[in-house]
């Protein structure tokens, strides 16, 4: 696969292109969503290079306060996560370029290291001292214990459906047009594994654990300047991975970058609706809400797929 | 010539009796001459009977024919005789030796008064002669005398409860005599004679009502001397009340007096042999329950002697119903010795003590030696190995599992379980340091010798029995050499014994371990190598420790035996090895004491259920081999559920994981990291070598692993839950263990090659990271001298090694790639898949999930956040405690990069059990679903975590940064003050427990805790009986009598 040194370059510089373009789309992505929502506020909004700004302004303000190594490793283990989730993940079906490393890893191996970034992130928080960092990890992590309940189910009922963990070949399974797709085969998964998307993005209503709206609580709190940056960058990046992952699994992948875009916009715009519609649940809500009709779904998506696909 | 001579016949056991006789006449005579000189003459009258007694035994076990011995020169039956053969020879000589380390023993008190010494020897003579003689008659006049014997010398002590009790046993002794009187006439009228083997030999004259009467008389006279259940009140009263030193010779010479004359007309008994064993049986079992309520240190240990005797006479009675007398000699003789030794030697511990209440034991606390003397005495008792007990019980077990006599096997077991309850109850007292404060006693070097000599015995008689059953008798006994061995040195520098220690479990274990090949060679590496290392980090203390580096030897080496254990007998003997020293070394804790009780009662329940299990197998193989477990048919099943519930108790599986979180939390905080990361696996290697053995079997069936998946899982899933809700450090990591520990269960039920494989791989990881976080905690425990993790908090600052390790560790735990973790999980959820075990697989994932609540939270409360004022002089911890975190922490890099390096040698163990093999495609392994390239993730993750650090420090670098102080943060406009008000940690997930916490309510305690209670509850209702009353206990000898008449069927006569 990969026995020249020549190999490894091209790989590393065609995963930093990805990395560009979905770092940028996602960028884009938010900005226009945040438009949106100001449309339904009633608002203006930003223009649409304000999240490019942002970062470029975040970047270049002075870095005053460290509080710590592991505070300083925070948002470096938080990008490295979003960015080596993407890495394992193929964003263009059949395209070499958009491929990525998905070849060390399948679809196990993505869900774990999602976790990677937040565990880092958590720590670097944690040692700011602040307790509204710790309070939303605390609370962060609880949602998504239950959030990952749904999800794993959905996940198990598509691996028993296309018989592998590959993202690559599961993707392949649903080639051939939108009837072949995961959410026309086996919706009682795609259901449960929305529903779980819900939690993941993090949107209302399951965005107590960050509070966005209000005084800072969550664990960004003290994070400025450059460590901001990493973070903002993140936030579009994982964002828009975890829509491609959704995409790949649910959707039927994408063939072309358009596909993608378009895709990835309408899985989006779903968080964004209920978002807009729905008041924040309280944590323990958010817990006991993902433990009893996604799971009750996601129970189903399993027996479904036995039932009625495999038999 | 003439000298000769009467050596000679001096030296014939009937010089027992001569000497007795003179040294009687004598005693009161040189008393009044001179009072010392008496205890001369006593202690050359009983020296001389015991050694006539055991020179004797000696020549007959080298083959010298039994002595007949005949008096007026006359042939039976027409005239009495007595009998010297192997049997009587061993009673005997072990009653004598315990009457004389009695007599040396209970010195003080005898030398009082002439007639007290004289009634001693008088009351030693007539036990011999209860054994020995052959007429039924003569029997009688034996009973008689060591009755009265017996109740003068209860009558000597003047206080009004040993008159009393003295009072209430002359009268059950006399009833019994009339009956035993009673009952020899009819015999006689039947037969014409009273020499017991013509008796036998004539039998059949035996018969009618006369007949069954006769017979009925005879037996429930010496069953009542044997103190059966209900009708002991009185026995009861005579130990509580008499001074130990008469009480350990009622107990052992009495009663093993009365139990050989029960042997003796067992012949005779052939229709009563069931009721004889329902008797023994029910004694046994009830006097170990009511044991349960009792405080009085005495009176205990008169319900274990009353339980002893009751299987004594349970076993003999079964060993006569199933026709295997050829093993008396092994159960019987195993079973007395046992309880002679024991026995006495706890009454005179008790008389040394001299402390009513078992709860003021502790005053012994401080006393090592005494302690010691203690541990082996009830240990023998409960059948602990290495003593004779053990082996007894071992072999009484399975004749009566070959003969499918479960319900008596169960029976036996629970009996001895309960007696572990309340003897190791005891002990607990006596080992509770912390209460020693008022309580002081004088421990006289002088009386206290005796009890070391049988103490000394008990281990020489077990060493003997092991050679008489067919083991390794050397290598089993090895580990207890070199515990004893360092217990020699236990003087040293402690630092000096901690090296030696390592270097002795290093050899002895190589030696033991050397040939060993697959899992056990595996398994020898992570128990062995892994022990070695993880104590590395015990040279931090550099206190005493007595008796720890020894224990500890004793469990590693243990742990070894284990590993090389071809048959089920030592595979057990080195299993209760491993679960008694990790009992002791548990109560070394501070608070030790108590959860290592729980601990002890969880792991021997285990224990009987491994025994019945392997009972089971021998029953249906006819083998103890491990190795032909498999060849048991039918029973597999059971044979597998049995074992694999022993195993999943020590594992701790949800349900019975409750001894948990208090012997992890209470033991020495580097012992704790010894028990999660070494200990624990000893259950997984039981669990893999019976489902290698059985589980793997087709006759089993996959129904049987399923459910054992569940249980893993579930475990998982609640051990998880209940870490996240901990306060304490230590439980918390401690529950964690449980839960890591029951993803390896449900990796081990799923009998498949992948399954197996990440079974192993998730053992070795589990090793590396539970070593490297429990020397974590020690180390923070050391230095912070706390546990509860919400008075800690930024301790990152001072300990930043320990951070970097545990987080290395944590990730490790975690799962998440690119560390070990992954690999694991990531091999078990490709197996859970495979076999289709989906709803598994689903609670997998979820209970990986929760295990990062709890895992954040130790890092962030304890490390990160804010650091408590009073901590911020704390030191980094001791670098020998880093040492081994370090070692593991390279090798979890080693295999997270290349972990071909562990699973080639796991797949290649596993692949003689089950078939197939590993698919390897260059360096990604391949599974049914997915693929898994470690090095490259390797790779992946170390870029793409490289490249945002470097750009992230050149433009730090190019900036002033400031480091800033503790509470300089943006907190709500205002400026904290003290930490304890900016530390998020105290009931951390809070919103959790709100959200799901009703799942982790302790329902297993509650449930044992009741468990508990009822056992007591009916403890004291069968206690009813005992009011106290002579009256009353007369009555009930008399209905006992009755009821022996009626339900032996004397109404249809």
């Amino acid at each position: 696969m990969f026995e020249t040194l020549g190999d490894w370059f091209g790989k590393i510089g065609n995963f930093w292109l990805t990395l560009l373009v979905v770092s940028a789309y996602g960028l884009l992505m938010g900005a226009f969503v945040e438009r949106i929502m100001a449309k339904v506020q009633g608002r203006i909004g930003i223009p649409y290079s304000q999240l490019f700004i942002n970062i470029v302004k975040t970047f270049f303000k002075r870095t005053a306060i460290s509080h710590g190594v592991m505070f300083y490793l925070g948002p470096i283990f938080r990008i490295a996560g979003g960015v080596g989730t993407l890495a394992f993940i193929p964003v263009i079906y059949g395209s070499e370029t958009f491929s990525n490393f998905s070849m060390s890893g399948d679809l196990f191996l993505v869900i774990y290291f999602m976790f990677f970034g937040q565990l880092g992130m958590a720590l670097g928080a944690g040692e700011s001292g602040h307790p509204y960092s710790a309070i939303g990890i605390a609370r962060g992590l609880s949602q998504m214990t239950a959030y990952e309940v749904p999800f794993a189910l959905a996940v198990i009922s598509i691996v028993i459906q296309y018989d592998t963990l590959s993202i690559t070949e599961i993707v392949a399974a649903q080639q051939g047009g939108w009837q072949n797709w995961t959410v026309m085969t086996n919706w009682v998964a795609t259901l449960a594994a929305m529903l779980a998307f819900l939690g993941m993005t993090g949107h209302s209503p399951f965005d107590v654990f960050l509070a966005p709206q209000e005084i800072p609580i969550g664990p960004p709190t003290e994070f400025h300047s450059a460590y901001l940056g990493f973070l903002q960058i993140n936030r579009a990046l994982f964002g828009a991975t975890k829509l491609i992952l959704f995409m790949n699994l649910l959707f039927g992948g994408a063939t072309s970058l358009i596909e993608m875009m378009i895709k990835t916009w309408l899985i989006y715009m779903v968080a964004i609706v209920v978002g807009v519609s729905f008041p924040r649940f309280r944590i323990d809500q958010s817990i006991r809400f993902f433990f009893k009709i996604p799971t009750l779904i996601g129970i189903m998506s399993i027996i479904y797929v036995q039932m009625v696909i495999v038999s | 010539m003439v000298s000769t001579d009467l050596t000679n016949v001096l030296l014939q056991p009937l010089g027992i009796f001569v000497l007795a006789l003179a040294a009687g006449f004598l005693i009161p005579l040189v008393y009044k001459a001179k009072p010392t000189a008496a205890s001369w003459v006593f202690f050359a009258g009983l020296g001389g009977m015991t050694f006539i007694a055991g020179f004797n035994l000696l020549s007959l076990v080298n083959g010298a024919a039994t002595i007949e011995i005949l008096t007026a020169g006359i042939v039976p039956p027409f005239s009495i005789n007595l009998r010297y053969g192997l049997f009587e020879g061993g009673f005997v000589t072990a009653v004598n030796i315990a009457a004389l380390l009695g007599a040396w023993h209970y010195l003080p008190t005898l030398q009082k008064h002439a007639s007290a010494m004289l009634l001693y020897i008088i009351m030693v003579m007539g036990i011999n002669g209860l054994v020995m003689t052959r007429d039924l008659f003569n029997l009688f006049i034996f009973i008689e005398i060591t009755s009265i014997a017996t109740y003068a010398l209860i009558g000597m002590e003047r206080s009004s409860g040993v008159l009393s009790a003295g009072f209430k046993y002359i009268i059950a002794t006399s009833i019994a005599s009339a009956f035993f009187l009673l009952g020899t006439t009819f015999i006689y009228y039947q037969t014409g004679t009273l020499n017991i083997d013509d008796i036998i030999n004539h039998q059949q004259l035996i018969q009618g009502p006369v007949g069954f009467v006769a017979t009925i008389f005879l037996l429930t006279s010496l069953i009542i001397e044997l103190k059966p259940y209900p009708a002991n009140g009185w026995g009861l009263d005579v130990y509580e009340t008499t001074p130990g030193g008469i009480a350990s010779l009622i107990s052992v010479g009495v009663s093993a007096g009365i139990f050989f004359s029960l042997y003796k007309v067992m012949p005779l008994m052939v229709n009563f042999l069931p009721s004889i064993a329902v008797i023994g049986g029910v004694t046994f079992l009830f006097s170990n329950l009511i044991g349960l309520k009792q405080q009085n240190a005495k009176r205990l240990l008169g319900y274990s002697s009353i339980g002893q005797i009751g299987l004594l006479t349970l076993a003999m009675a079964m060993l006569y119903e199933l026709d295997a007398t050829a093993q008396l000699d092994l159960i019987i003789g195993g079973l007395f010795i046992n309880h002679l030794l024991a026995k006495a030697g706890l009454f005179w511990l008790a008389d040394l003590v001299n402390q009513k209440n078992i709860a003021n034991w502790s005053s012994i606390a401080k006393k090592p030696s005494l302690v010691i003397l203690f541990a082996i005495f009830i240990s023998a008792l409960v059948g602990l190995p290495p003593f004779p007990g053990f082996w007894a019980k071992w072999e009484l077990v399975m004749l009566l599992s070959s003969h499918q006599s479960y319900a008596w096997i169960a029976l036996i077991l629970v009996g001895s379980l309960l007696e572990a309850a309340y003897l190791f109850r005891w002990f607990s007292h006596a080992r509770n340091v912390n209460e020693t404060a008022q309580l002081q006693i004088e421990s006289t070097l002088w009386k206290s010798i005796p009890i070391s000599i049988t103490a000394l015995l008990l281990l020489a008689a077990g060493y003997a029995m092991a050679l008489m059953v067919d083991v390794a008798a050397t290598e089993l006994f090895l580990p207890l050499v070199v515990g004893i061995a360092l217990w020699l040195v236990d003087g040293l520098n402690s630092r000096i014994k901690a090296v030696l220690m390592m270097i002795a479990v290093a050899v002895v274990g190589y030696k033991l371990t050397a040939n060993l090949e697959g899992i056990n060679s595996l398994f020898s590496y992570l128990l062995i190598g892994g022990g070695i290392v993880v104590s590395i980090a015990s040279l931090y203390r550099n206190d005493s420790r007595k008796g720890f580096y020894p224990l500890l030897a004793v469990l590693l080496l243990s742990l070894a035996t284990l590993l090389r254990s071809v048959n089920s007998l030592e595979f057990f003997f080195s299993w209760e090895i491993m679960t008694l020293s990790s009992y002791l070394l548990i109560t070394m804790g501070n608070k030790g004491v108590k959860p290592a009780l729980k601990y002890l009662l969880f792991s021997l329940g285990s224990a009987y259920l491994i025994f019945t299990g392997f009972a089971v197998a021998y029953s249906a193989t006819g083998s103890i081999l491990l190795a032909d477990l498999g060849n048991s048919g039918q029973s597999m099943t059971l044979i597998f559920s049995l074992l694999s519930a022993g195993f999943l108790i020590k594992m701790g599986a949800f349900g019975v994981h409750v001894w948990i979180p208090g012997a992890y939390a209470e033991a020495e905080d580097d012992f704790t990291a010894l028990l999660s990361s070494v200990v624990s696996k000893a259950g997984v290697f039981g669990l893999v070598i019976i489902a290698a053995h059985l589980g793997v079997r087709s006759e089993i069936g996959l129904d049987a692993g399923y459910i054992l998946g569940w249980i893993g899982i579930l475990t998982a899933t609640f051990g998880a839950m209940m870490a996240v809700f901990q306060e304490d450090i230590k439980r918390m990591i401690a529950y964690s263990s449980m839960g890591q520990l029951g993803y390896i269960v449900a990796g081990v039920a799923l009998m498949s090659h992948l399954g197996w494989v990440s079974a192993l791989y998730i053992t070795v990881n589990h090793f590396l990271f539970k070593g490297i976080l429990f020397l974590s905690i020690a180390g923070i425990v050391f230095r912070s001298r706390e546990r509860m993790m919400y008075k800690m908090g930024g301790l990152i600052k001072n300990m930043p090694v320990t951070f970097t390790f545990s987080m290395i560790a944590i990730i490790a735990m975690s799962g998440v790639p690119p560390l070990t973790g992954y690999g694991g999980k990531w091999m078990l959820f490709n197996a859970l898949m495979d076999k289709g075990w989906y709803w598994i697989a689903a609670f997998a994932f979820f209970s990986s999930a929760v295990a990062f609540l709890y895992m954040f939270r130790f890092l962030h409360t304890v490390f990160l956040g804010q650091r408590k004022l009073e901590h911020t002089e704390l030191k980094e911890a001791p670098a020998i405690m880093l040492l081994p975190q370090g070692i593991m922490i390279a090798a979890i890099m080693v295999l997270s990069a290349y972990p071909k390096l562990l699973l080639d040698p796991l797949s290649a163990a596993i692949s003689p059990w089950l078939g197939g093999s590993l698919v390897w495609e260059g360096l990604s392994l391949q599974s049914h679903f997915g693929y898994w390239n470690a090095p490259m993730i390797m790779a992946v993750i170390g870029g793409v975590w490289m490249v945002p650090l470097i750009l992230l420090w050149l433009i730090t670098k190019t900036m002033k940064v400031q480091k800033v102080k503790q509470f300089n943060m943006v907190f709500s406009a205002e400026r904290p003050s003290r930490p304890e008000h900016t530390h998020y940690a105290y009931n951390f997930f809070a919103h959790y427990d709100r959200a799901i916490g009703f799942l982790v309510k302790p329902r297993a305690t509650v449930f044992w805790n009741a468990t508990v209670e009822w056992s007591h509850t009916l403890a004291a209702s069968l206690r009813i009986f005992y009011n106290g009353n002579g009256q009353t206990y007369a009555l009930f000898i008399l209905m006992y009598f009755i009821g022996m008449f009626v339900f032996n069927g004397g109404m249809s006569l």
